[in-house]
């Protein structure tokens, strides 16, 4: 099953966890266990671009999608078997202690 | 320029029905032009998981890693020339008008 993974900041981390500390290591896993597809880091979240059509006409503001404390600061795409070896996966990503690890599934059908 | 765009449901949509939107269009635009690399409808945000540890322990909570009005609810990895480009495609997306949708620089890791 694939899984969209959002690497994501969080107001309380893990005492002395500041960033992704150790990131080699669990990127070198994933590529062995050859669950990991890709991934990357982003832009930070007011470099975000957000837009809506309405009426025809195209609205464009500066941030993301949602105000929120929290933020997405990066994605992976992970190909597991099941929803409890992508949590235990991401579980070893260092953000998981410096931040939080949204998980969610690929819709099954291809639109 | 790598972005990775975020298409997001919005709680107040595009009221003007004439013009229905084609996704299948707008894929098909990305792949002739060869600015979309990637994408994939996501399970509803109900399916989303979040995983944080702590203190050695790992906490996993149902729901996505904010609680917001708008959720994300696909993604899609494009490769435009610039910011510009990025925003002109992804404004052509169905859910520019039926959702919002945040697009947002990949940062590469030397950067």
């Amino acid at each position: 099953m694939e899984y969209l993974m959002l690497v994501c900041t969080d107001s309380e981390p893990e005492p002395g966890m500041t960033g992704p500390e150790g990131i080699e290591e669990w990127l070198a896993e994933g590529e062995r266990r050859g669950i990991r597809k890709q991934g990357h880091r982003l832009r930070p979240p007011e470099d975000a671009t957000t837009l809506r059509v309405r009426g025809g006409k195209l609205l464009i503001t500066d941030g993301p999608f949602a105000e929120t404390k929290e933020w997405i600061a990066g994605y992976d795409l992970l190909d597991c078997a099941d929803l409890d070896e992508a949590i235990e996966y991401a579980s070893r990503h260092p953000m998981a202690q410096a931040g939080r690890l949204e998980l969610r599934p690929y819709w099954p059908n291809e639109f | 320029m790598e972005f990775l765009m975020f298409v997001c449901t919005d709680t107040e949509p595009d009221t003007d029905t004439t013009n229905p939107p084609d996704i299948e269009a707008w894929a098909e635009e990305g792949e002739r032009r060869g600015i979309r690399k990637q994408g994939d409808q996501l399970v509803p945000k109900a399916e989303a998981r979040t995983v944080r540890v702590r203190s050695g322990e790992l906490l996993v909570t149902d729901g996505p890693f904010a609680e917001t009005k708008e959720w994300i609810a696909g993604y899609d990895l494009l490769e435009c020339k610039d910011l510009d480009e990025a925003v002109d495609y992804a404004s052509r997306h169905p859910m520019a008008r039926f959702g919002r949708i945040e697009v947002r620089a990949i940062q590469p890791w030397e950067g």
